[in-house]
């Protein structure tokens, strides 16, 4: 293992995620969705009129529409209290687009990100990196060399007001509508922070970029929204990470994650979530594939007290493709409802979909996923494939997928098992001289490795210390 | 209520007292009849799968003001069975057997779970009861239900002591062709410790007809029921068959086959309830569509917090032999007790094109090599399938169904 692994390995992980940082804002907004919060925020954020009335409408539409309730299932909202949300906090920054210079900021969130080995990993495997406390975005930066290419990274807020016409274009129009949901009708309200990537035709950007989403305050609502455009022949890999401290109140974090996939593009976005046990994680992503375009959606969700999320591809362009490994591991007082959705609108478009979970300790983990082949999508191949693992008889674990096929010629395979941690496993690792619980941590490491393999080695390290955590003490 | 549900103003208090009275009913059925026909304006119809933006069946839009006619129900049955066992018409069972009746109508299905079911709970006419005292094995029980009445509403009881078994087959069939017609039929099945009960159903009503059915079982401890679940009829079947695994180290298989062709559709449910220990379920079901045919397949397998030792297998498979038919499915699992062995696998596909090359330049003309390639794909569903009788018959039917196709 190099230093830089030993590095990551010996930063005490729990203590990363678990401490508080006491709340120093410069504004903050009243409690509660109305349309003075609204334009309140709009106007500290000194936005253009058309994203002003694009919010105003979506807090109409949030409005008109009802909590969903007949799922099949679903995870219990009602302890969320959506007007008890403070939504806008700006934390107390001296440069409002965020520093360039780590050293810049303020001592107390360069602490926080410090912690959670941000600038480390900069340092060693990323292109650039983009740092969001509260509700904007603090640290922003990006490698010259991809910036001489032509590559756009920088936050929502700074793309609104210097590259309008994309924005204009893009953001919430045909891919995340307000309309889709209620949540994503909120986020449209709402929405702060977040990062905005542009990758121009036919440029490869070979490290990833990263943006990191920190929620320090007590009862407030993160709704950060990426945008990745990746022009004709591009490449890129995003990455995302979240965390907030634990409160007495809940959190609610509801992001909107909208990604352009040109022609003959490839883009992968990945996240690795461990926001607070009292946090409802409630996110709309989707992505549009043209031609020959390839997503990759790469997830592990250890955090939060209620997430549901599906994010979504768009196969729109002939022979694109699509590709979801996701985990998830519910603890105690946890509901992880994630899936997948898929929409095979052209043809020769495949799909796989790898969902792994894991429950223990009374906590629910549940695949829900779409898949739709629309009519005229000859040759679309989709193969979806669901394991859960689980650790005692407290803990719950589902599988709901859904199968819509209008067109014949296709390929459609769904698979799904669920089972204990198997005791010849056990036995046989013990008989090799490993005790219980090293033996059950490295089945789960094996468990998980297909999306470990997928992550940079510094994700990867992070996710399997965070999933070492969560199964401590839970073995035996 | 919620919008659309279908309220009957044509539908009386006198007719339902007309009904059980025709019957000669006790009182106490008379009043469950009463009650779920009043019961009719608050319930909705049953769960049908949704996802974004569609309901996958919408049984909202069936016109059932037309459809029920209570008072001219008519049909041709026959119901025969072994000598030690009582295979009952409903009047003969109502008459010799009310403490059974008693006992289990309505236990298992509620006759006001949705408002199918109180429909039919407030209108049957007609109805079989298959009773197999303690150790009695009984083979070759038949029911035969012709229709030939704009509705019909049948209901079905089967009641098996300790260490008894029963072999049941039922056929459902349209008579004289009427333009539209509904058919509903409510299955129960108490299956007594360490029986056996095998139930076979081939549905080929008319395909101007619509279609309900639930059929639901529940296992005391060893006990064993299977159910086969042909469908071909009709042009719109909703139906349920499912188990509840309530005693220790019992059993179910649920094996469907169906294929729908011209504008058909089949919403299908096979679901089991694991609630005790080392329970087995095996679910396979397979289909084909045609034309612009439509399937919904909903499979679930429920294990409970108390059923330990849990082995649950389901498999769905669907070809598609047109572009315009759809074929929807969703199995689902939900498992609330880790020592568990569960998996499902849906596929849905066409004709392996190369399967067809080999057949085709052996000589085979591409007609023929396409149904022998469609019966081939119903093999496995056949093989499970332990009556002679049934086989044959839906084997015969498929392969009718299939010449059928220019």
């Amino acid at each position: 293992m190099s230093s830089d692994q030993d590095h990551l390995k010996e930063t005490d992980t729990e203590a990363r995620f678990e401490f508080k940082k006491e709340e120093n804002s410069a504004v903050k907004s009243d409690k509660g969705l109305t349309e003075e919060v609204i334009r309140m925020i709009s106007e500290d954020k000194d936005e253009p009129d058309w994203m002003l009335e694009r919010r105003l409408r979506a807090l109409e539409q949030y409005q008109n529409m009802p909590m969903p309730s007949d799922w099949p299932g679903m995870p219990d909202l009602s302890e969320l209290d959506v007007e008890e949300i403070i939504p806008y906090i700006r934390p107390d920054v001296d440069k409002r687009e965020g520093v360039d210079d780590w050293t810049e900021l303020p001592d107390e969130i360069k602490d926080t990100f410090d912690k959670l080995g941000i600038p480390e990993a900069e340092k060693n495997a990323l292109s650039g990196v983009g740092a969001q406390y509260e509700s904007e975005v603090v640290y922003q930066n990006m490698q010259e060399q991809w910036e001489e290419k032509g590559v756009i990274f920088c936050n929502m807020d700074e793309a609104v007001r210097e590259h309008p016409e994309l924005v204009k274009e893009h953001f919430m129009t045909t891919c995340v509508p307000p309309s889709d949901n209620k949540f994503a009708a909120l986020h449209g309200a709402v929405w702060s922070g977040g990062s905005f990537v542009y990758v121009p035709e036919d440029v490869t950007v070979e490290m990833p970029v990263q943006a990191y989403f920190r929620m320090n305050s007590e009862g407030m609502g993160q709704f950060e929204h990426t945008l990745i455009i990746a022009e004709e022949g591009s490449e890129v890999h995003y990455i995302e990470g979240c965390s907030a401290p634990k409160y007495g109140t809940h959190n609610l974090h509801s992001g909107g994650v909208e990604v352009f996939v040109g022609e003959d593009a490839h883009v992968q976005y990945s996240t690795v979530q461990n926001w607070s046990k009292n946090t409802f994680n409630l996110n709309t992503k989707r992505a549009i594939c043209e031609e020959n375009g390839t997503m990759e959606w790469v997830s592990g969700s250890m955090g939060s007290k209620v997430t549901m999320l599906y994010p979504c591809t768009i196969l729109k362009g002939r022979g694109s493709t699509d590709t979801h490994i996701t985990i998830a591991l519910a603890g105690e007082g946890q509901d992880i409802d994630t899936g997948a959705k898929v929409y095979h609108n052209a043809p020769d478009t495949s799909s796989t979909i790898e969902s792994k979970s894991i429950s223990k300790d009374g906590g629910r983990t549940n695949y829900r996923g779409l898949v739709h082949i629309a009519d005229g999508a000859e040759n679309a191949s989709t193969a979806v494939e669901c394991d859960a693992l689980m650790f005692d008889n407290e803990s719950t674990s589902d599988t709901m997928p859904y199968m819509e096929i209008e067109e014949s010629k296709v390929d459609v395979a769904h698979e799904a098992t669920v089972g204990k941690i198997g005791d010849e496993d056990i036995f046989y690792l013990q008989s090799r001289g490993l005790d219980d619980d090293d033996a059950k941590k490295m089945i789960v490491a094996g468990f998980i490795e297909p999306i470990t393999e997928e992550l940079p080695i510094e994700y990867a390290v992070e996710l399997n210390r965070l999933i070492e955590l969560e199964m401590e003490g839970s073995l035996g | 209520m919620s919008a659309g549900t279908q309220v009957h103003a044509n539908l009386t208090e006198e007719q339902v007292r007309e009904i059980s009275g025709d019957l000669d009913e006790p009182e106490w059925l008379l009043e469950t009849r009463l009650e779920a026909l009043e019961a009719l304006e608050e319930l909705d119809m049953p769960d049908v799968i949704r996802t974004p933006g569609r309901d996958w069946t919408n049984l909202y839009e069936l016109d059932f003001e037309s459809l029920v006619d209570p008072l001219n129900a008519a049909e041709d049955k026959d119901q025969v069975g072994p000598e030690e066992a009582d295979v009952l018409s409903w009047t003969d069972a109502v008459d010799e057997h009310e403490e059974l009746l008693k006992e289990h109508f309505g236990s298992i299905v509620d006759p006001q779970e949705n408002y199918l079911t109180a429909l039919s709970t407030a209108l049957f006419s007609t109805g079989t009861v298959i009773y197999v005292p303690e150790g009695v094995d009984a083979e070759d029980v038949t029911i035969r239900t012709e229709q030939n009445s704009r509705s019909l509403f049948n209901y079905t009881l089967v009641v098996t002591e300790e260490s008894s078994s029963v072999t049941i087959l039922e056929r459902q069939s349209t008579g004289e062709e009427a333009e539209e017609q509904y058919y509903s039929g409510v299955v129960e099945v108490a299956a007594g410790e360490n029986s056996y009960v095998q139930y076979g159903s081939l549905q080929n009503l008319s395909e101007e007809a619509y279609n309900f059915t639930v059929k639901r079982g529940v296992a005391d401890t060893y006990a064993t029921i299977d159910w086969i679940e042909g469908n071909l009829g009709t042009q719109l079947t909703k139906t349920e068959v499912s188990t509840t695994l309530s005693g220790d180290s019992s059993e179910t298989q649920i094996v469907g086959a169906f294929y729908g062709h011209n504008d058909q559709h089949f919403d299908l449910d096979a679901k089991v309830w694991h609630r005790a220990e080392h329970t087995t379920a095996d679910l396979v079901t397979r289909g084909v569509t045609d034309d612009v045919a439509r399937s919904v397949y909903e499979g679930v397998q429920d294990v409970g917090a108390d059923a330990w030792d849990t082995s649950s297998y389901q498999r769905e498979n669907t070809l598609m032999l047109s572009d315009e038919s759809e074929a929807d499915a969703s199995p689902k699992l939900i498992i609330n007790n880790h020592d568990t062995e569960a998996s499902h696998s849906a596929t849905v596909g066409q004709i392996d094109q190369e399967d067809l090359f080999y057949m085709t330049s052996r000589g085979v003309d591409p007609r023929a090599a396409r149904n022998m390639l469609v019966e081939g794909f119903f093999v496995p569903v056949l093989e499970e399938i332990d009556v002679d009788e049934l086989r044959d018959d839906l084997e015969e039917l498929i392969g009718a169904r299939l010449r059928q196709r220019d």
